[in-house]
């Protein structure tokens, strides 16, 4: 009797659906599962379609609840072949006239003959539908929580028969609704199965059970991808997190939380996000610095962090973190000639069965990109493109932003940005470096170089000119000096050669260099003595030195080819002795007397301890921080 | 060829060297600037300072590497917090900064009593670093803007010395104020606080001093006092200069080195560093009203009087110039006098702020240990007075100046452990020139032999052997090598934590962080009220504001005793009276802070002696500081404590819930960890607050205040109105009225 109402009630259906579907389609078999064991509901219906119409059929009709459409993150369907490949369908959003809620057609990818059967997967992810009541509960008390959700399988069509089986969280259920007589076990309860259901028909449905599993929800979540072309692509995901269970209600006592095990069972310890397993130099930060509890664990295929925010998590508790990651760009970013492609995840993975109220994208590009096309897997609504500025940029990186509210797992997918980029850009950030150091020494060489006092000092002036011939006096100085170790040398060279003729023609040519320097430094001690320097007497004390030594020395290394092989080495040695405490006399009086007394002498002793005072306490700060480096990774992490 | 030592470049091969035994690796062609000694000498200061400069920028870095980025200690929480509202909100509305969120319900001028010198450097550099796009977070250039001053100060402290002594003492003591523990304890990187930018501007300021009292030009003065006003605009210190400056002129004035150049620069100097000075807020118009400031104005009428005696002396006979002189002296007499009362009060009003309790109760403020001195300055403590003796046997205007500098902050520096800072720099200084001489007598001898000249006549020219010489050099290289590594040491033990991050180390070395006052302080910041006040005690008032961003009741800016002292009084009341004094206070939360679990000895029992005696300062009829000693005089947690502590909210609120907890299996439960004692009142029930929030550790224990509980029901029936028919319309249902 109840089959047979249910049939008028169908027919009568039909042919007010006609105008509106104009198509036979029947729900011959339906299995919808209800996972109410997270804080999400997933709501899944096997669906057994047969068109029982004259016409084929191009597409069909998906229909959800007025109650629950605005809390749906997530409708897919799929078509199940013969070869257990499911194929996606494509979903438009539609309306039907005269009915509430919301609806989607999917396009068949094949249309569907009369009297035609197919098997359509339909996955649906609700969001904040699961409502803790009470509301407010202590920390010592379980939560529960209410859905209110529909018996029947929504749908446009005719049902013929169908089953509805619910997934809890746990064995603790308070109450449910009883249609059907519905046999509940363990964890699960099973509905139906209802025969010759008519299309939109609803009946309430409400289940009361304990739910302890973490409502976390990400109120908002800002994701910055900066692509550089250097090699790295950084992401950092700026994350507000809300317990968004039964709120704490009292005290918490942190005594009762460390311990007893099922004091706040339904707080929020820490969680698991799994990034690419290219991931490196994980942060894990907030507005006062570091959090330091968390843990990093590489696996092969992921980068697993343990996140555990700084205090645990209970009902209507919040927190706001910023976690951060390198990629190398080369698994992400492709190229052609000056076309380049990025493809990196929209939103990636922050912990299981994930909730994101709101999702805010920032793609920024380099410098110069150009023609920026971008292919999202799912619609995403852009909004006005921004510049973003860092190090060495001039006019600015183009930034692609784009917002999304309500995103679950699903929507894991790649988005795809096309854009054109010269690569004769990369060279500018170098030679803006270059630029600034080349004007930065031009600068200081202009300064040093000009004079910019606005009085003249005839004093100082003098100074600076004496100062400038006294230095051209130590280079002739120092010249003549190694003319004198050269002389040595043509005399070493005589000793092994005994070549009369190379020792004759060196010593002239050296002699004659040797008395143009010596003139040289009398026509710059005359001007010294014009400019009114004492210094000219010092320079004539050395001229009156280097005149006793040349008179020892050139006379000497002629008259040493006559002598004999024994008397001869000897007065070598001697020579050589004579010579070089010569040398260094007139070396050191050249300095000391050449240079005015307060300045560099202090400096080849004080410098000497100085730098090695230095390198000592580098030394040991590197040893220090060698040893005391912590192991792990800085970031905590 | 042994002996040809001929000094590295100085030889300029002419490129016809053919025998390679002919001079020893000389090559030639080093370039025209580098055969001058002047060329070595510059590249070798550059060198020698930029790796002063490294060395003492990376020694302060171990906390960024052990720990991470973060802003240290009390204080500096206060200054990054108007450094980013500085930031965030330009110079103006900083300078106009009503805080309300600071000792609720006063609140507090910020931009009024600050020296905004430290904002205002944090705040150009990230403003010019934004500028050219070198996007640095605030708090980066925040705790890194100590050890880069700190670079800064090495280079002063180099030209300071340059100016007094010679390029190497100047070196050398360059390298000391960058290693220095004394200077490091205050320019960690973290440790953002005025002192990090200030023994920069102090000590540039006595340079561009001693270089405008030796030049008599008034650019340099000028000069002096530009960084003079930054001085004032960053530390209060600045006394230190406008006493020490006017001190130095006054002794020249004594000793009988007047001279133009002086006249000039101090008569610039003080005239507009006192204009400057007084465009402070903070300062005002304390430059000319307080007796800090007068021995500069006195000195200022004693330098004109003199100069102007000067003047007549050489246009007056000696008679009327004797007259005149015993007027001026009269009248200098007078300016003296009255410079002189007027500062005899301050520093008595001085010694009784010392034994205010307020001030007392702070660690910095006690006087500095003989092991302090040592522990800051090592080797540095003990060659100084040679330094100092060179100085004075030696003596000219800038050295008089060194001397005065030196013998005032020896004294300043045993009054209080935290001026131990200004006695650093000088302390640097004459050690280098002590060390310098040591080492040009020691290293440089043979010079001297050949060049008779006596250039120091103050060093015995004698021909030491080779082997004293090496056994002199060698000790006191040594005792620089002590020196750079006690610095490093002392560095990383005592002075690299940032006390926001504690971390204890395990038996197999591994590091535990204990970050429970960030938690705490987060916790509050997301899960309170955006308005919520916060009570605690005076110390933590900085760090909620910067960390939570929520109001509390005092800070670190104890500028108000009775509201300090309130807050003490609450905490050392019973839990009624507490509640009556938080109601008046409008307060939700109370934060405590508790080392009972884990050992911490900071925490708030410890402190709890201050603030029963700051509370009974103001409120003797309330608390006793007696009533919470044993009648045996000791003040003790555990059974035999006075009732009186064994109750107070204090007591309760660190110890709440804490009799039931057993920490190991040795001990009792309810043992307290830092005073190692069974506490006393184990059974404690707050009727007025709640525990809102513990820490991981028990660290930071915070409770919310319970708003008042609605009134109880009246004990009378309800008025029982008998529903009159006629009253009632006829459209609603009569009985939803019942």
């Amino acid at each position: 009797m109840w089959s047979g109402g249910a049939a008028i009630f169908v027919l009568v259906s039909c042919v007010f659906c006609a105008s509106a579907l104009a198509d036979g389609l029947v729900n011959e078999d339906v299995k919808r599962t209800l996972d109410l064991s997270s804080h999400l509901a997933k709501i899944t219906a096997e669906i057994q379609l047969a068109n029982h119409g004259a016409a084929r059929v191009n597409s069909l009709t998906l229909a959800l609840e007025a109650e629950l459409a605005p809390h749906l993150a997530f409708i897919g369907a799929s078509v199940k072949g013969e070869e257990e490949e499911d194929e996606g369908l494509e979903l438009k959003e539609t309306t039907l006239h005269g009915q509430s809620g919301k609806f989607f057609e999917a396009q068949l990818p094949s249309s569907l003959a009369p009297g035609a059967k197919l098997r359509v997967k339909v996955e649906t992810v609700f969001s904040h539908v699961l409502k803790p009541f009470p509301s407010h509960i202590t920390q010592a008390e379980q939560q529960l929580v209410v859905f209110q959700g529909n018996h029947y399988l929504y749908s446009p069509y005719p049902t013929r028969s169908q089953t509805t089986r619910v997934r809890l969280a746990s064995k603790t259920v308070e109450s449910y609704t009883k249609l059907g007589n519905p046999t509940k076990s363990e964890e699960s309860i099973e509905y139906g199965p209802f025969k010759d259901v008519p299309p939109f028909s609803q009946d309430d449905m409400k289940i009361h059970y304990e739910n302890n599993t973490p409502f976390l929800t990400i109120s908002s979540i800002t994701r910055t991808i900066e692509v550089s072309h250097w090699g790295n692509i950084a992401v950092e995901e700026t994350i507000d997190l809300r317990h968004t269970g039964a709120y704490l209600k009292g005290p918490f006592s942190r005594y009762d939380y460390q311990r007893q095990s099922d004091s706040g069972i339904s707080s929020v310890k820490s969680f698991k996000t799994i990034l690419p397993a290219s991931a490196q130099d994980v942060y894990y930060r907030d507005e006062i610095g570091n959090i330091s509890t968390s843990h990093l664990q590489v696996l092969d295929d992921s980068v697993e962090v343990e996140i555990r925010p700084r205090f645990p998590l209970f009902g209507g508790w919040k927190t706001h973190y910023i976690i951060g990651y390198n990629l190398p760009s080369y698994e992400y970013l492709y190229n052609l000639g000056d076309q380049y492609a990025l493809k990196m995840r929209l939103v990636d993975h922050i912990y299981d069965d994930q909730v994101i109220d709101q999702l805010t994208v920032k793609l920024i590009l380099p410098e110069g990109a150009r023609n920026i096309h971008v292919d999202t897997p799912y619609p995403i609504s852009r909004s006005q493109d921004e510049l973003h500025y860092t190090y060495l940029d001039t006019f600015g990186r183009p930034v692609l932003v784009a917002t999304k509210n309500n995103l679950v797992e699903q929507h894991i997918q790649d988005v795809v940005v096309h854009y054109n980029f010269n690569k004769i850009l990369m060279l500018q950030e170098p030679l803006l470096v270059v630029g600034a150091f080349y004007i930065l020494f031009f600068t200081v060489i202009i300064y040093v170089r000009l004079d910019f006092s606005i009085t003249k000092d005839p004093a100082a002036e003098v100074r600076m000119k004496v100062a400038s011939i006294t230095e051209q006096v130590l280079t002739l100085v120092n010249k003549r000096l190694g003319l004198y170790r050269h002389m040595d040398e043509v005399v070493n060279r005589y000793k092994q050669s005994r070549d009369t003729g190379a020792l004759n023609s060196g010593r002239k040519t050296l002699e004659a260099e040797h008395r143009t320097l010596t003139n040289d430094i009398t026509a710059l001690q005359t001007r010294l003595k014009a400019e009114g320097s004492d210094l000219a007497e010092k320079v004539g004390e050395i001229q009156k030195l280097d005149r006793l030594e040349g008179q020892g020395h050139f006379p000497l290394a002629t008259s040493l080819t006559f002598c004999f092989p024994g008397q001869l080495f000897s007065a070598t040695r001697l020579l050589i002795g004579n010579l070089d405490s010569l040398l260094s006399s007139v070396e050191t009086k050249g300095l000391f007397l050449l240079t005015s007394p307060d300045t560099s002498k202090h400096l080849s002793i004080s410098s000497l301890h100085t730098l090695s005072l230095l390198i000592l306490s580098t030394f040991s700060i590197l040893h220090f921080s060698i040893n005391y480096l912590p192991s792990t990774c800085q970031s905590g992490t | 060829y042994v002996s040809s030592s001929n000094a590295g470049g100085s030889v300029s091969g002419n490129g016809r060297h053919s025998s390679p035994a002919g001079c020893g690796g000389s090559g030639g062609g080093l370039s025209g600037g580098l055969t001058q000694p002047a060329g070595w000498q510059s590249l070798l200061s550059f060198t020698i300072l930029f790796l002063a400069w490294l060395a003492g920028f990376s020694s302060r870095l171990f906390a960024v590497i052990r720990f991470e980025s973060i802003i240290h200690e009390f204080d500096p929480w206060f200054n990054y917090r108007s450094t980013h509202h500085l930031s965030t909100n330009g110079f103006y509305e900083f300078l106009n900064w009503f805080d309300e969120r600071a000792w609720y319900p006063l609140g507090r001028i910020v931009g009024g009593t600050v020296y905004p010198g430290l904002m205002v450097t944090a705040g150009l550099i990230h403003y010019i670093l934004n500028l050219l796009h070198v996007t640095v977070h605030i708090r980066d250039v925040c705790v890194f803007l100590a050890p880069v001053f700190s670079g800064l100060t090495a280079v002063s402290t180099f030209l300071l010395t340059r100016e007094l002594w010679n390029q190497g003492a100047g070196l050398l003591a360059a390298c000391f104020i960058a290693i220095v523990p004394g200077y490091i304890s205050r320019s960690v990187a973290g440790s953002f606080d005025n002192e990090g930018i200030a023994i920069f501007a102090l000590q540039f300021t006595y340079y561009l001093w001693v270089k405008s009292v030796k030049t008599g030009s008034v650019f340099w003065t000028i000069g002096c006092c530009l960084s003079y006003f930054y001085m004032v605009s960053a530390w209060g210190g600045y006394v230190f200069i406008i006493n020490l400056i006017p001190l130095h002129v006054f002794v020249l004035l004594l000793m009988q080195r007047f001279s133009r150049r002086l006249y000039i620069a101090y008569s610039t100097f003080y005239i507009v560093g006192l204009v400057l000075s007084m465009q402070i807020p903070f300062v005002g118009f304390q430059p000319i009203r307080t007796s800090e400031h007068m021995a500069a104005a006195g000195v200022f009428a004693l330098l004109q009087a003199y100069a102007f005696l000067q003047y007549l002396k050489d246009r007056l006979t000696r008679q009327e110039f004797q007259t005149l002189f015993f007027l001026g002296v009269s009248l200098a007499a007078g300016v003296v006098f009255l410079t002189l009362t007027k500062p005899s009060l301050p520093p008595l009003l001085r010694y009784a702020k010392i034994h205010i309790p307020i001030i007392a109760s702070v660690s910095e403020h006690q006087p500095t240990t003989w092991v302090s001195f040592f522990f800051d300055l090592h080797i540095l403590v003990c060659t100084f007075p040679a330094g100092l003796w060179f100085c004075i046997k030696n003596i000219n205007d800038e050295r008089v100046f060194v001397a005065l500098y030196a013998i005032s902050a020896v004294y300043f520096a045993g009054v209080m452990v935290r001026l131990m800072l200004t006695l650093t720099p000088v302390v640097c200084m004459l050690s280098a020139i002590a060390f310098s001489s040591v080492f040009e007598h020691y290293l440089g001898d043979d010079m001297k032999r050949e060049n008779p000249i006596k250039q120091h006549p103050f060093y015995p020219v004698k021909n030491s052997s080779v082997y004293s010489k090496l056994i002199v050099t060698m000790l006191m290289l040594m005792l620089l090598m002590m020196f750079a590594v006690h610095c490093t040491w002392v560095t990383s033990n005592a002075y690299s934590s940032p006390s926001v991050v504690l971390a204890s180390y395990n038996h197999d070395g591994s590091r535990n962080i204990l970050d429970d006052f960030r938690e705490a302080y987060y916790w509050l910041r997301q899960n309170t009220d955006e308005h919520a006040r916060v009570m605690s005690w005076w110390d933590y008032g900085y760090q909620i504001a910067g960390m939570a961003n929520r109001t509390t009741l005092v800070d670190n800016n104890t500028w108000n005793n009775s509201h300090i002292a309130l807050v003490g009084k609450a905490m050392s009341s019973n839990e009624s009276a507490a509640y009556e004094i938080m109601k008046s206070l409008d307060v939700d939360y109370v934060l405590i802070i508790f080392g009972g679990v884990i050992g911490y000895s900071g925490d708030d029992i410890n402190k709890f002696l201050w603030m029963v005696r700051i509370a009974e300062g103001e409120h003797p009829k309330d608390i006793r500081e007696s009533d919470y000693f044993t009648p045996q005089g000791e003040f003790r947690v555990d059974k035999a404590g006075s009732p009186t502590l064994l109750n107070c909210l204090m007591y309760k609120m660190s110890y709440y819930r804490f009799g039931e907890m057993q920490l190991d299996f040795r001990t009792p439960p309810g043992f307290d960890r830092t005073r190692n004692a069974e506490i006393g009142n184990k059974d404690i029930r707050l009727k007025h607050l709640e525990e809102a929030f513990t820490s991981e550790h028990w660290l930071v224990r915070i409770y919310r205040v319970k708003k008042q509980e609605n009134r109880q029901a009246l004990d009378h029936k309800l008025r029982n109105i008998a529903a009159k028919q006629k009253y009632t319309s006829k459209k609603v249902l009569p009985s939803r009225f019942h």
